[in-house]
């Protein structure tokens, strides 16, 4: 019982921290959250690809060459 | 009698302690839920839907003999480690696909693997409940010169170097994480409140690095603060184990992956879900997410041996990668964000670019 009592004290020690969060409308979190994938879009080698596939270290190198 | 008052015995404060913990639990709801204006694709829905994406299957790394089970890109770039339910650690060269180093640990389900920010150290560990640290020089001497710097009481499913090649952030079984000091194995401080296996853990990417994201069976997404050890905001809507956690690149929110075939967004600065991505006809499992550089893409592992992408902002899924032949265990985008590696319990890495 002591043992539950003690556990059930820090559950209700990090609900009253939790209870204190600053929150800000979900609106504004997407919007910012927007902006900055917006903003580092360009970065985004995934996303667009690369310049020219001879940048890509990954591509496959080719195999055949004329002699 | 001099002491006539009753004593509140301890039923009474257990009693009292719980109806506190109720209401504050209605507060915590309100509270999010006033805030709760509009969802993410709302948001976004004028912004042009990502229509392309050239991702293409560009190296297949074979070498292990059983399952992947977890891989961790080099801070180089280019170099991968891989940890296998073979016992075997190998460290490739992503661009030729060479293997360069062999580790085997006295273990079989290394179910962590992760490189020092300085790449001059792995730490790794799994069934044998244990964190490791290899120096990467020859093979000999790595074997010689191992160093167990921490133990749990159950598997360590994931492990990370939080600041310095000096400190290991773990996460277990036994439904605890744990800060270890490198040079000393003392355990600097342990995070206690999950009541299952942590599966997932992952590091803030911006600030000082003070504040970590775990995943567990409990169904929860737990954000801690290291220095306090206290849990500062915690996260439910999975029904199922979630299996894997990850910031998204600006700090602001973290992604999960979950047994309930979801991934879902959860938002720190508005504290509560803002995004779900899942399909009707998405009935597996996820084990591994990630967020490309600039955070719009979300790569998920699934059990369903696919990994899917889908547009962070829009929900949408954009495409999927086939290739695997069993489960995709992990998934990770070079720290350029130029590649994404996958592993697979069909014995494979791959790397997508």
């Amino acid at each position: 019982m002591a043992a539950n009592l003690q556990q059930q004290r820090i559950i209700n020690e990090q609900l009253r921290r939790e209870a204190n969060v600053p929150r800000i409308q979900v609106s504004q979190a997407c919007q910012l959250m927007m902006k900055y994938m917006l903003e580092h879009e360009s970065e985004d080698c995934l996303l667009n690809g690369f310049s020219s596939q001879k940048v890509n270290p990954f591509r496959e190198k080719n195999s055949c060459s004329i002699l | 009698m001099a002491d006539c008052a009753p004593t509140p015995n301890a039923s009474d404060k257990m009693a009292s302690l719980l109806k506190e913990a109720e209401n504050l639990k209605i507060k915590l709801e309100e509270e999010r839920a006033k805030l709760n204006d509009i969802n993410l694709w709302t948001v976004a829905e004028r912004l042009e839907p990502i229509a392309f994406v050239n991702i293409k299957p560009r190296k297949v790394l074979k070498g292990h003999q059983a399952k992947v089970l977890c891989t961790d890109w080099s801070p180089d770039k280019r170099h991968i480690i891989s940890s296998s339910q073979d016992g075997r650690l190998i460290i490739w060269d992503a661009f030729t696909t060479n293997k360069e180093h062999f580790i085997t640990m006295p273990t079989t389900w290394i179910m962590a693997c992760a490189y020092s920010p300085s790449g001059n150290f792995v730490a790794c560990g799994g069934l044998d409940n244990k964190v490791t640290v290899y120096p990467i020089t020859s093979d000999d001497e790595m074997a010689a010169k191992k160093r167990t710097v921490g133990t749990h009481t159950s598997y360590m499913s994931c492990c990370i170097y939080p600041n310095s090649d000096q400190q290991i952030l773990t996460g277990s079984g036994d439904s605890t994480c744990a800060l270890w000091d490198v040079e000393s194995g003392q355990l600097l401080q342990s995070f206690h409140g999950h009541s299952g296996d942590v599966m997932a853990i992952d590091l803030a990417p911006n600030e000082t690095g003070n504040t970590f994201v775990s995943g567990s069976c409990d169904r929860m997404a737990f954000i801690w603060d290291m220095r306090s050890g206290h849990v500062v905001q915690s996260f439910e809507g999975h029904q199922s184990d979630v299996n894997t956690v990850k910031f998204h690149p600006s700090g602001d929110a973290i992604a999960t992956g979950s047994d309930d075939s979801s991934c879902r967004l959860f938002d720190m600065r508005a504290d509560r879900e803002v995004a779900v991505f899942a399909k009707e006809s998405i009935i597996f499992g996820i084990n591994s997410v990630d967020f490309s550089v600039s955070g719009r893409l979300l790569f998920a592992g699934y059990n369903d041996y696919t990994v899917n992408l889908w547009d962070t902002l829009k929900s949408e899924r954009i495409c999927l990668l086939y290739g695997h032949e069993n489960k995709v265990s992990c998934v990770q985008v070079s720290p350029d964000g130029t590649a994404l590696s996958t592993g697979s319990w069909d014995y494979t890495i791959r790397v997508w670019a």
